[in-house]
């Protein structure tokens, strides 16, 4: 069952197309990925979703109703930019933003509780956001989007600020939500995190959609044309001829090969050049490298080129 | 409509927590009060003992004996001299006489009192001699020569002298009293509906208050609700909100919530201000002043143009608060909306010394003025109650007109950060679905 549904979404705002005839769906108790690059629309998709904007044409759906303010208690926003207010302890915001969809004082308390616990803030309640962390801050602005139990959850950037530590409980948090047959939609520039938890992506770029299905799949279509090798020794035994770019990162290179190539030549090169072969894997290209190769219409770097 | 109420709560709720508040709410009234009391306290109280020597070259004992009398009975049951002197009467004085005879050189024992003076600041002296041309000059010596009952001195050495000389002219004690009684002129005025009420004077300081306040109020808490937008927008909080409530409702609980600190503020101090009057009144009577007193219509019609002025105002600012990124840049953008506030208290003498020609009556109708212009006319000639109720209901319409145009641009600006929006651009927002 589909949870969210596009059809054919347009919004303009004067002469800028914001979101040009977007189309997807997000099945029920799923992650999906909604990515792009900077300006690509996903904002202001998410922002349709969450109605706060009204499409200029085609519809926006939620659990099959058209969005209206009733169905925003059912939802959680995480938006990217988001904050607390300055003068106002945490127990008190976050009963606030609950009451403010529909959960009554008593239950909010419970939950702020709850919430507060499980995150590890409850030292904190009677603080204000001024004596917090910045990752503190951000751990609270989560609650703030998930302390009404909605059954739809949109977090952009949920990660960002987070320390290794909170960043691994807050994913299991996630996964928890979505064990619980909750839906979320995920946006975020961290491909790696896309990798780990979305089940169905879509890219957008310039307000279009470039790129959808589920993540499995995408990366199928790509085939398993990357080669990863760890190696020592010099790199000019690859040729024009073989690779399409070459991503060399300090303890591995990661390489496209060109539509066709064999992988076995490179090793064969590789080691008839002398290089010292520690790792040898054909593997389906990164999100990244999809992400990258659809937005700009070419691979990340030139031949050789090194990227962090 | 219940979320409009949970906005409300917390606007409230934020800011009358807070110290300032408490600060502001409890002790501003204190301090009026002492600033109001104090003046009045210490005016009472008089100077204290005052010794003056009296330096008296007249030749005539009566004199000396008069004024001594005259002073030295004041506060002590002298209603009619209490009664013009209120603020004045307790000040003791104490006089001696140092005759100087009709040879003796007046100027030398002036010199070496005025030596004496010179160093003990509290010798006063007082010298009355035979004028060339008027048959009694005085003169007063002291270090300070500007406080209060330095009047009561001069007024209580005419008293004395007139007295002294209708004596003379063979009028006895009692036909002096009835002839120098004076009289009191009693101000009345004419209200619209024909009747006569008793005041007058104090209608202006009650006006002016009135307009004073209202415009502080309006002015401070319009500021509020502006810097309220602005944190909610810099602290990225609205996007949050906006997935919640429409953002009317957002901006309608601000401006009432704030509102309602307001009201609370002004309920405060309104109460002690009756407290104060009531309290005063008494105060003033025994001091033989009267008290402006504050008719209930007046406070009621101040109530509502009040309310009416803030939620205009305090619409416009949110209006401004949302178009703007930063508070800095608001200083900028909240110009007109101010000056709107400000004119009235640039031109409210005008009104106030001609309340009823057309011009005065044609600014009260103006809605941006009608807040400060029309209760003063209120204040000070009670306007026609169709004037009134029109000016209200010009302030109502325009209160409606200024809430749709500021929910539709409030909606959009909110969102919006970074350069701020051109007139032409905030006229396509409005158009936005």
């Amino acid at each position: 069952m589909n949870v969210i549904e596009l059809n054919h979404v347009t919004k303009r705002f004067d002469q800028f197309v914001a979101v040009k005839d977007l189309s997807f769906e997000v099945r029920q108790g799923t992650i999906f990925g909604l990515l792009g690059p900077n300006g690509a629309g996903k904002t202001t998709s998410i922002r349709m979703i969450v109605n706060i904007f009204a499409p200029d044409e085609g519809d926006v759906l939620v659990m099959s109703k058209h969005v209206s303010p009733e169905l925003q208690s059912r939802i959680g926003y995480l938006p990217e930019e988001r904050g607390l207010y300055k003068k106002m302890k945490i127990n008190d915001q976050l009963v606030f933003f609950a009451n403010l969809k529909g959960v009554n004082s008593a239950d909010a308390a419970r939950r702020v509780d709850e919430w507060l616990s499980r995150l590890e803030l409850s030292d904190w309640k009677n603080k204000k956001p001024g004596d917090l962390s910045k990752g503190m801050q951000q751990k609270v602005q989560f609650i703030a989007s998930v302390i009404h139990d909605p059954d739809v959850m949109i977090l952009d950037e949920p990660f960002s600020g987070l320390d290794p530590v909170s960043v691994s409980l807050l994913k299991n948090v996630i996964l928890d939500l979505k064990r619980r047959g909750k839906t979320i939609i995920f946006s975020t520039h961290q491909m790696e995190q896309v990798e780990q938890m979305c089940d169905d992506i879509c890219l957008i770029n310039h307000g279009t959609q470039v790129l959808i299905g589920g993540l499995k799949e995408v990366k199928r279509r790509y085939g398993k044309n990357t080669v990863i090798l760890d190696y020592e020794g010099p790199d000019s035994f690859l040729g024009d001829d073989l690779v399409k770019h070459h991503n060399r990162f300090p303890n591995y290179s990661e390489i496209l090969l060109n539509d066709g190539a064999d992988a076995q030549e490179v090793l064969k090169r590789a080691l008839a050049a002398g290089a010292r072969v520690n790792r040898f894997e054909l593997v389906e290209p990164s999100l990244n490298e999809i992400f990258i190769e659809s937005v700009t219409g070419k691979a990340s770097g030139s031949n050789g080129g090194v990227r962090q | 409509m219940k979320k409009i109420l949970i906005i409300i709560k917390r606007e409230y709720l934020v800011r009358v927590r807070t110290r300032a508040f408490m600060i502001g709410t409890i002790i501003s009234p204190l301090l009026m009060l002492a600033l109001i009391t104090l003046p009045i306290f210490f005016a009472t109280r008089g100077g204290g003992d005052r010794r003056v020597t009296v330096l008296d070259q007249t030749g005539d004992p009566d004199m000396f004996a008069a004024i001594k009398r005259g002073l030295e009975a004041r506060g002590e049951g002298d209603d009619e001299l209490n009664r013009r002197d209120p603020g004045v009467g307790r000040t003791n004085y104490t006089l001696t006489q140092r005759v100087v005879a009709p040879g003796e050189d007046l100027q030398a024992v002036e010199l070496q009192y005025q030596q004496q003076a010179s160093q003990d600041p509290n010798l006063t002296y007082l010298v009355l001699r035979p004028g060339s041309a008027e048959p009694l000059e005085v003169e007063y010596f002291a270090k300070n020569t500007s406080d209060f009952s330095i009047g009561t001195l001069e007024r209580a050495i005419n008293d004395a002298v007139s007295t002294l000389r209708l004596k003379r002219a063979g009028l006895n004690t009692a036909q002096i009293a009835a002839y120098t009684k004076r009289i009191e002129m009693k101000r009345n005025k004419i209200t619209s509906s024909g009747g006569v009420e008793e005041g007058g004077r104090a209608d202006f300081v009650v006006a002016f208050i009135m307009l004073f306040f209202i415009y502080m109020t309006v002015l401070i808490y319009g500021l509020a609700v502006m810097r309220g937008v602005i944190e909610e927008k810099q602290s990225r909080i609205v996007e949050v909100l906006v997935s919640s409530v429409r953002p009317t409702q957002m901006m309608l609980g601000k401006v009432i919530g704030i509102g309602m600190v307001a009201l609370t503020q002004v309920g405060v101090w309104a109460l002690s201000a009756l407290l104060l009057t009531t309290l005063g009144v008494s105060v003033f009577a025994s001091r033989g002043l009267t008290m402006p007193n504050l008719p209930i219509s007046l406070l009621i019609y101040f109530v509502v143009y009040f309310v009416l002025g803030y939620f205009l105002f305090s619409t416009l600012y949110a209006l401004v608060g949302s178009t703007v990124s930063s508070e800095e840049e608001a200083q900028q953008a909240q110009i007109p909306v101010t000056i709107l506030l400000v004119v009235p208290m640039m031109i409210f003498n005008m009104i106030m010394a001609n309340p009823t020609s057309n011009a005065s009556i044609a600014l009260s109708m103006i809605p941006f003025f009608a807040p400060t212009l029309m209760m003063m006319r209120i204040a000070v000639v009670n306007p026609p109650l169709w004037q009134i109720l029109l000016s209200m209901l010009i302030m109502v319409a325009s209160i409606l007109g200024c809430v749709w145009v500021a929910a539709r641009i409030y909606r959009v600006g909110i969102l919006m950060y970074g350069k701020r929006p051109s007139i032409a651009e905030l006229g396509r927002w409005l158009r936005y679905s």
